[in-house]
């Protein structure tokens, strides 16, 4: 037998007074904290410390290793060793493998450190141990104690209003926030969102604006006193394109209820568990593709195939986005890995607006092939439709920064 | 035999998932961490369970992408057992689910999580007086910590279909001995 909406709460009311007592409620210091971390003139602040704390954690943490350990690792030892013991210099295998090097007063000369050398065992493996690696780790252990200690949907209470203006809810802040790690969670995360239209722009934002942790991380090491300005771009991207959007998706964006849940004392084997779990996915997931994507990007170069591209996509690299034309080699490494693409276009020898329009760019343009898949998955016709609002976003966005920066006079 | 872990968001349906199978699925403290199930195997008594993680779901009348999932897995598997997760200190809301769940007809054990959360609010539920009326085992535990974990497992085999009609009959006749009692006054 079923009962209707009403005799099931009536039975459950019945239920519920023979066995539950509700004793008087007492304000306990827990409620106190979780208060204060809502409520808007003390939340704001709070959620602004937290951020700067997550900041700063990361950035000392990730420069700790990455400049302290792995580059003297990588460009002292490692670098020297395999180019010496590597053999067929000069030849097409050891460039893909070891270091294209480079041509100086007509003679062959080797790179200098592993950012250069653009090889697979070089230039691929410091970025996924040396650079990303680190980064990996202390943003997973710094999201993993925000999620469990119970911040997460108080942050989602907080930036509610906000996120309305671009057809979201607070909620959005869950995916948004596991993109930083992996758009790839991410992307898979928006199915906590009520409708299609809520779903299509917040994958569609997440594809575009949102840059992974492994991107994040090797930009503060190799473009650190850029950061700001590229992720006040990406940011201001994410929203305009997000009212946008907004405006033209049909469909309804409806309010967000939340139990928001108590705070709690984080378990350490549960931490353990999950960053564990997300460094090892990145492990078997994201370094066979860079190493992969550095040996595309290695043998497109010796086939010319990337001088063409760059000769043939000069007109629209350098007129209209304003960056050098052998940007093109790193928007092909984009697809596969951001990570790489942004450590081939430090590289790149160019203006620092130029870098920052370059980087900017590398992060909009295309989501890289495992996001690509998610997406796929979590439905086609979305996707086509995100790759034409990211085509759109591409063109417009890239050759807005590039006005930009000709009216400040830096481009 | 299988098993599907059910309840509404953030009541611990992963934790349990963990703890039974020995599995790593992501736990967190916020609604919506699973959005998708994952299976896992354990063992009763020498036989394999399988064991489903579900997305949380508020109600059988799904209203996101994840609830779908939810709903699915539930009429997919006419043949599970359920284990119905429900916060304690939210437990009304939890025994919606759980009967809506009842009335199709499903064997159900349930399972009272986060008893520590609901005393620090004062809340005290009589668990053996809830299972006499619901004729299926109701056991209190705190997942996180393991508490009530192998009570759970082992009062799995108890777990069958009840008629609604039943649990009505033994709402009312609860009604009458504590209306007795305290001089009628629950009418």
């Amino acid at each position: 037998m079923k009962l209707n909406t009403g005799e099931r709460w009536d039975l459950i009311d019945r239920i519920s007074k023979e066995t539950v007592t509700f004793g008087a409620y007492r304000h306990t210091l827990k409620d106190a904290i979780g208060e204060l971390t809502v409520k808007p003139m003390t939340g704001i602040p709070v959620a602004i410390a937290v951020m700067y704390g997550f900041w700063s954690v990361f950035g000392s943490f990730a420069g700790f290793f990455t400049d302290g350990f792995f580059v003297r690792l990588f460009d002292a030892y490692w670098l020297p060793w395999l180019q010496e013991v590597f053999p067929g210099q000069g030849e097409w295998l050891y460039a893909i493998m070891v270091d294209t090097g480079g041509i100086e007063s007509g003679e062959f000369v080797l790179s200098s450190n592993c950012l250069e050398s653009f090889g697979v065992l070089t230039s691929g493996l410091f970025v996924a141990i040396g650079v990303v690696l680190p980064a990996i780790i202390i943003f997973y252990l710094m999201l993993a104690l925000l999620e469990d200690i119970g911040y997460m949907p108080r942050l989602a209470v907080l930036l509610d209003t906000v996120l309305h203006r671009v057809g979201l809810h607070g909620y959005a802040i869950v995916p948004t926030i596991l993109s930083l790690g992996c758009n790839v969670p991410g992307v898979t995360a928006t199915r906590i969102l009520e409708t299609k239209k809520q779903r299509f722009i917040m994958m569609t934002l997440l594809a575009i604006f949102i840059p992974c942790g492994a991107q994040i991380g090797i930009m503060q090491d190799v473009v650190p006193d850029l950061m700001g300005w590229i992720l006040l771009y990406l940011i201001i991207g994410y929203f305009v394109f997000g009212y946008i959007l907004n405006k033209i998706v049909p469909g309804k964006a409806p309010e967000f209820l939340i139990d928001v849940p108590p705070y709690r004392r984080p378990l350490l084997s549960n931490i353990g568990k999950k960053v564990g779990g997300r460094v090892r996915g990145f492990f078997v997931v994201a370094i066979p593709f860079v190493l992969l994507g550095c040996a595309i990007v290695g043998v497109l170069y010796q086939l010319g195939v990337i001088q063409f591209l760059g000769d043939t996509l000069a007109p629209v690299f350098v007129g209209w986005f304003g960056v050098p034309k052998e940007t093109a080699g790193p928007l092909i490494a984009a697809f596969l890995r951001k990570d790489l693409a942004v450590a081939q276009l430090s590289a790149i020898t160019m203006t620092p607006y130029q870098m920052i329009t370059a980087v900017v760019l590398v992060s909009i343009y295309f989501p890289c092939v495992a996001t690509f898949a998610m997406m796929l998955k979590e439905g086609w016709k979305e996707l086509i439709g995100s790759l034409a609002v990211l085509a759109v976003v591409v063109f417009t966005y890239g050759g807005l920064i590039h006005l930009i920066g000709i009216l400040l006079g830096v481009a | 035999m299988k098993i599907l872990l059910m309840g509404h968001p953030n009541v611990g349906k992963s934790v349990f998932f963990n703890r039974l199978t020995g599995a790593n699925v992501t736990e967190s403290n916020y609604p919506g961490t699973t959005v998708d199930y994952t299976k896992g195997w354990m063992k009763i008594e020498g036989g394999d369970v399988e064991i489903v993680d579900v997305p949380g779901t508020f109600s059988l009348d799904p209203k996101d992408r994840a609830e779908e999932v939810a709903v699915a897995m539930l009429h997919e598997n006419r043949d599970a057992k359920v284990i119905s997760v429900i916060d304690a200190s939210k437990i009304e809301r939890g025994l919606y689910l759980a009967m809506e769940i009842i009335e199709e007809g499903y064997p159900m054990v349930i399972a009272l999580n986060m008893r520590d959360v609901a005393e620090d609010k004062n809340i005290v539920i009589d668990a053996d007086r809830l299972e006499r009326i619901l004729g299926i085992p109701v056991v209190s535990t705190v997942a996180i910590a393991g508490e009530g974990i192998k009570e759970l497992v082992s009062r799995l085999k108890e777990a069958k279909p009840v008629n609604v009609d039943d649990i009505i009959a033994n709402a009312a006749n609860a009604s009458d001995t504590t209306g007795a009692a305290d001089a009628g006054g629950a009418a």
